[in-house]
């Protein structure tokens, strides 16, 4: 078991770095450096062995010690000199390590970034954003923490036990080998501890996440609590989980606390066994006093950088566990996938063609293919350019799906839908957007400017051609009641305009590529009725001259369309103008009539 | 650098912090700071047993060619038994430390929740959303980060001091050199972090900007995708990382300058030591192992002696951390405007009442009207005129600026536009912590046209939200009404929370707690004309005048902005097909 964890971490190492090749760029030389660094540390240890042995002469006769200090002062200088060099090719070795890193690390945001960006709604959804967004930022930040703290550590260290060892082996191979051989059983037992603590920092990790979510739930959800009375009630539920985060966290430090004393007792052992055997073989194999002193400071230096070791460990499994998340993400499949071969629309009338169309949804963990019911199934239509079509149905019925669709937002299971004769996975995605535009259901709006907003469309766009946009679908009136015309901020999410006037926004933003295709997912939430008569006047105005797609769910939008789909669990049950359709018996007819009922009873 | 009173400033303030942090748990504290000084004294101790075996084990056994095998195992036993001992030491401060630090923080998080409860919405609106969670998460964590090194930091210095007694007693000369390298560190340490905090710090604000920029950027994929800027918005973002990388780098320069330096003068201590102690042992006033036991000592205290330089630096982060949970935790609670209410009649009654967000934004002046039971009141006009502050005033989430209100009963139900859910079942989200029986729970849902609950996977006990199930609009705000109703209030208050609902669902809904919630007090938003059809009365809600309660039909010989207003509704209708014309 602990193999394989630990198999799993360097297969998720490999994977990162095949990742982000720019992690091993120039790693050769920033070792060797690390290493001319870390010999600077056994100069001390080398010094006092040469100064017992050499410089204070110990003879036979302690009472006679005679001391040759010039000799220690020659060997103190030049370890001085060397100590400065190694001091320079340390700094050096970490500089460049930091630097890497973090070269590669911009690079792995930035792939993050790409890749996000391009995968499906689906995997876009609300409940998923927040780690998405964890992903790019918390991610990445715990493996930069690792490499300016952790991996500097193994660089530095390592490096070290490199070095004390190759300094050991040169004095008195059998010592050496016999701390080296103490030293050994230390690594499993802190791989023990090690896999014990990765499940305990999972399981904090887990608990603290669910503490931070649920007194997010009483900051978003204060109203409701102060409705119904409940803060005490909810108030401990995040209590509780607040007394499991703390069991979990002093579980691990437990664990962790045993960490550092085996690195102890370990070094302990390998200090008392080098002073008995080093005493029992005596002179007679060539050893010294200052040989054997020298040997007891170098066993401490090696073991010291495999308890500092330890101490990163948990660091280690962080940037481990934040590593394969991101991998993760990079794993999942792109949405809609650039086309390999494209082909460029022609001028020919853009014609719509649904052929054979079915959507479902991937199925999520733990679901079966079974699990994951058909959205849209074998839908055929064909829509001539220019015709306005209003597409209804009942909430689940796969019109927002169909929408969805038509605007590549996701790419159908079976079938596939043609403009222009061309299929939809065969044009570039810049064609694609500039050809056909989607207003969606809410509009996002970005924290700036309605001109930042507007330019969003259309980045080289003019002051005045802004301006013009306003005029062009009868909004001129409005734009003139913003406060700061285009510099008018919006708020985050556009929260300093009503839901109506976010909806006009978009309306002018979709108006400045003046798409041949258009494709609007009708707002469901209520505007107001000034809001509502303009925005009506503007989706006229807009809709002229090209093909406009609504997903409407509301059946005055169905009224006014030339052609209305009717979509029922996935399935195109009727297909017509509004006048015929109405006159048909069936579910328009029957969707209709209730609408009627319910808006005649207010007058 | 900095001017002595700031400094001792600091010294007070950051003792005052040290004070109110372990005054949470004593108990765990102190044992973690016995083990500390257990693991001090064992290590100094270390270091004198290693003098005994150099001069009296090593140097004797070399010297004389004589294997004592007592000698050499009393040695050895006493080198396992200390670091034993020491290990023991170890395994207390570090356990007990965490313990101490992590329990602190659940304390922490259970005063700032006491907070966040106790609090009405009046208070909440004011505070931002992002600032209340960084005091539940990263405040908490920051004011705790400094109890962890903290025994270590205290064993440090004591064994600092009997270490610094033992250097100084055993050679003046020499020890007085070593010790006063000692502060040379420790500034050195402080000045580092200093230095190298300042571009953590703008590292960290540089990633707080790009964090909001990636969830912005994220949250609105949709339109990124709607014209095609992925490419774009990648090239934003990461002009934003790059500034994260560049405070960065320039971090780690200084930092790599100031650890090369920190390895540095030790060795070089280390070495100057061994030419003092030559000259020391010439004259015969220093053994070999007391040099060696000398410069063993003053290793071991180089490294813990950076952790107090990084504890120390670590303060200025706790404290304000610290501090602002403090400020949370004594900002003074907000009266509940619900307590202000007249409980009297069987009638909602409000008297010369004025509302609006604060007195220089007031929506609706001196107004008094009484709602009588049984009766559905639909609020009417355009948005900003105060329908939703109104109904918000009534329920008590937004307290009156003047005037009064009395209720016949407690249970006063809102229902809001965009309802929040809880990440926990569905009938959790409706009792609210209650107990309510299940065929209550059904009733509920069936009042608010929820069927759709039966079809989730485990029924009522399906786990919404984030872990769970995700809902639309509509099926989150029937749930709203479920948890609304199954209360029986005697007033019902709804925010236009049928909005996402389809005309004959809302119609449904409205006729089902007309039924079932017959003596109850019913108002609510309209923004659909088939809504205002229903209502026994109407108020007309407009940026001059208000009008109401009366009857629609009154109201539109009344009130010509009201009839301006239903003629917009009609407006959309009239442009419709001419079939639809006939029909009307």
């Amino acid at each position: 078991m602990i193999e394989s964890t630990n198999n799993g971490a360097i297969a998720t190492l490999n994977r990162g770095v095949r990742a982000v090749p720019s992690l091993r760029q120039g790693i050769g030389f920033t070792v060797f450096l690390a290493l001319i660094g870390a010999s600077g540390r056994v100069v001390v240890p080398v010094v006092i062995q040469q100064a017992i042995d050499h410089g204070l002469h110990l003879t036979n006769n302690s009472a006679q010690q005679t001391v040759n200090v010039s000799l220690v002062i020659k060997v103190c200088v030049g370890a001085a000199i060397y100590l400065l060099i190694a001091a320079v090719a340390q700094r050096t070795a970490v500089s460049r390590l930091g630097q890497r890193s973090e070269a590669a690390l911009f690079e792995l945001r930035v792939q993050l970034f790409q890749h996000i960006h391009l995968l499906s709604l689906e995997d876009h959804n609300d409940e998923q954003r927040g780690s998405l967004v964890a992903r790019v930022t918390s991610d990445v930040e715990t493996l930069s923490q690792f490499f300016s703290w952790g991996g500097l550590a193994y660089l530095l260290d390592g490096a070290l036990m490199v070095i004390v060892a190759s300094v050991m082996l040169a004095y008195d191979w059998v010592l050496a080998l016999i701390v080296i051989a103490i030293s050994t059983p230390l690594i499993y037992v802190l791989r023990r501890v090690q896999s014990k603590l990765i499940a305990a920092y999972d399981a904090t990790r887990s608990a603290n996440s669910f503490v931070l979510g649920s007194t997010a739930e009483l900051v978003t959800g204060a109203e409701t609590l102060h409705a119904y009375s409940a803060g005490a009630i909810f108030g401990q539920r995040v209590k509780k989980s607040a007394k499991a985060r703390g069991d979990a966290q002093t579980k691990a430090t437990m664990i962790g606390a045993l960490l550092f004393p085996s690195g102890e007792i370990f070094g302990a052992i390998a200090v008392s066994s080098v002073v008995f055997i080093g005493l029992w073989r005596g002179s007679g194999s060539g050893l010294t006093a200052g040989a054997l002193v020298g040997f007891i400071f170098l066993t401490y230096r090696f073991l010291e950088p495999i308890a500092e070791l330890t101490e990163v460990l948990d660091q280690t499994q962080t940037a481990i566990s934040g590593m394969r998340r991101i991998l993760g993400i990079l794993a999942i499949p792109v949405g809609p996938e650039a086309p390999k071969y494209p082909i460029e629309v022609g001028s020919g009338p853009l014609d719509i063609e649904i052929e054979n169309l079915s959507f479902a949804y991937r199925p999520r963990d733990g679901e079966s293919e079974i699990d994951s019911h058909a959205v849209l199934q074998n839908v055929y239509c064909s829509i001539p350019f220019g015709t306005q079509v209003a597409i209804v149905g009942e909430t689940g019925s796969g019109k927002t799906t169909l929408g969805r669709l038509l605007s590549r937002f996701s790419d159908p299971t079976v079938g596939q839908i043609s403009i222009g004769g061309i299929p939809l996975n065969r044009i570039q995605n810049d064609e694609l957007r500039k050809l056909l535009v989607v207003v969606p259901q809410e509009p996002f709006l970005f924290s700036d400017t309605v001109a930042a907003n507007l330019r969003f469309a259309l980045p080289r766009a003019t002051q005045q051609q802004l301006v013009d946009a306003f005029s062009n679908v009868d909004l001129q009136d409005w734009f003139e009641t913003l406060p700061m015309g285009l510099d008018t901020l919006v708020g985050q999410r556009g929260s300093q305009l009503s839901a109506g006037e976010r909806q006009l926004i978009a309306l002018v933003r979709a108006s400045l590529i003046n798409p041949s295709i258009l494709i609007l997912d009708e707002a469901t939430s209520s505007v107001d009725a000034s809001t509502e008569v303009r925005l009506t006047r503007a989706l006229d105005k807009l809709s002229r001259g090209r093909t406009t797609i609504s997903i409407a769910h509301r059946l005055s939008t169905a009224a006014r369309a030339d052609r209305v789909l009717v979509l029922d669990s996935g399935l195109l049950v009727q297909d017509g103008t509004h006048d015929e359709l109405v006159t048909t018996p069936g579910l328009y007819c029957e969707m209709y009539k209730s609408w009627e009922m319910s808006r005649n009873s207010a007058d | 650098m900095h001017d002595h009173s700031s400094t001792s400033g600091r010294f007070h303030r950051t003792i005052k912090l040290l004070r109110a942090l372990i005054s949470y748990h004593p108990g765990l504290f102190s044992i973690s700071m016995a083990g500390a000084a257990l693991f001090a004294v064992c290590t100094v101790a270390s270091s004198w047993l290693l003098r005994w075996i150099i001069d009296e084990v090593i140097v004797r056994r070399f010297d004389s060619q004589h294997f004592s095998l007592s000698r050499t195992l009393t040695a050895v036993a006493l080198l396992l038994g200390l670091s034993l001992i020491r290990a023991c030491g170890v395994i207390v401060r570090r356990s007990f430390a965490g313990r101490a630090q992590w329990r602190t923080a659940q304390s922490l998080t259970d005063e700032v929740v006491d907070v966040l409860v106790q609090q009405p919405p009046q208070w909440h609106r004011q505070q931002s959303t992002g600032d209340l969670l960084t005091r539940a998460g990263v405040d908490v964590d920051a004011s705790v980060a400094v109890m962890a090194p903290l025994p270590y930091a205290s064993s440090v210095i004591l064994m600092m001091v009997i270490a610094g007694y033992g250097l100084i007693s055993n050679d003046v000369a020499l020890g007085v050199a070593a010790t006063s390298v000692f502060p040379l560190l420790i500034g050195l340490n402080v000045l580092y972090q200093r230095r190298v905090d300042k571009w953590f710090d703008i590292a960290q604000g540089e990633l707080g900007s790009l964090s909001a920029a990636v969830h912005e950027s994220f949250e609105g994929v949709t339109v990124v995708k709607a014209f095609g800027a992925e490419n774009r918005e990648t090239e934003r973002l990461a002009v934003i990382a790059s500034r994260v990388q560049n405070a960065r780098v320039e971090a780690i320069r200084l930092r790599s300058l100031f650890e090369a330096a920190l390895d540095f003068v030790p060795n070089l201590t280390n070495i100057c030591l061994v030419i003092g102690g030559a000259f020391r042992v010439r004259s015969g006033d220093l053994t070999v192992g007391e040099l060696a036991s000398f410069i063993y000592m003053f290793t071991l205290l180089v490294f813990p002696l950076r952790l107090i330089g990084y504890a120390l630096s670590e303060m200025p982060r706790s404290q304000a951390g610290f501090g602002r949970i403090q400020r949370l935790r004594l900002s003074p609670i907000l009266t509940d405007p619900r307590s202000k209410y007249l409980r009297a009649g069987t009638e909602l009654e409000v008297k010369s009442i004025a509302i609006g967000h604060d007195s220089e934004h007031v929506l609706l002046k001196n107004f008094s009207a009484t709602f009588r039971p049984g009766t559905f009141t639909a609020l009417v006009g355009y948005t900003g005129c105060g329908k939703s502050t109104f109904l918000q005033s009534l329920a008590g989430t937004i307290p009156c600026l003047q005037g009064d209100i009395s209720t016949p009963g407690k249970q006063v139900s809102l229902v809001f536009q965009e309802p929040f859910l809880f990440g926990t079942s569905v009938s959790d989200n409706i009792c609210m912590g209650e107990h309510f029986e299940d065929n209550e729970i059904l009733w509920s849902l069936a009042v608010a046209e929820a069927d759709f609950v039966h079809q989730l996977p485990q029924g009522i006990n399906t786990i919404i939200g984030e872990r769970g199930v995700g809902l639309s609009g509509g099926q989150r705000q029937r749930i709203a009404l479920a948890r609304a109703v199954i209360r029986r209030p005697q007033i019902l208050l709804l925010d236009d929370t049928t909005s996402a609902l389809d005309p004959n669902t809302e119609m449904k809904v409205l006729k089902n707690i007309e039924n079932e919630l017959s003596d109850a007090v019913v108002i609510a938003v309209a923004s659909r004309p088939s809504l205002i059809g229903m209502a026994d009365e109407v108020m007309f809600f407009h940026p001059e005048i208000m009008v109401g309660p009366s009857q629609h039909l009154e109201l539109l010989v009344q009130s010509g902005p009201y009839r301006a207003l239903m003629q917009a509704y009609e407006r959309p209708k009239e442009q419709n097909s001419s079939h639809s014309k006939d029909l009307l």
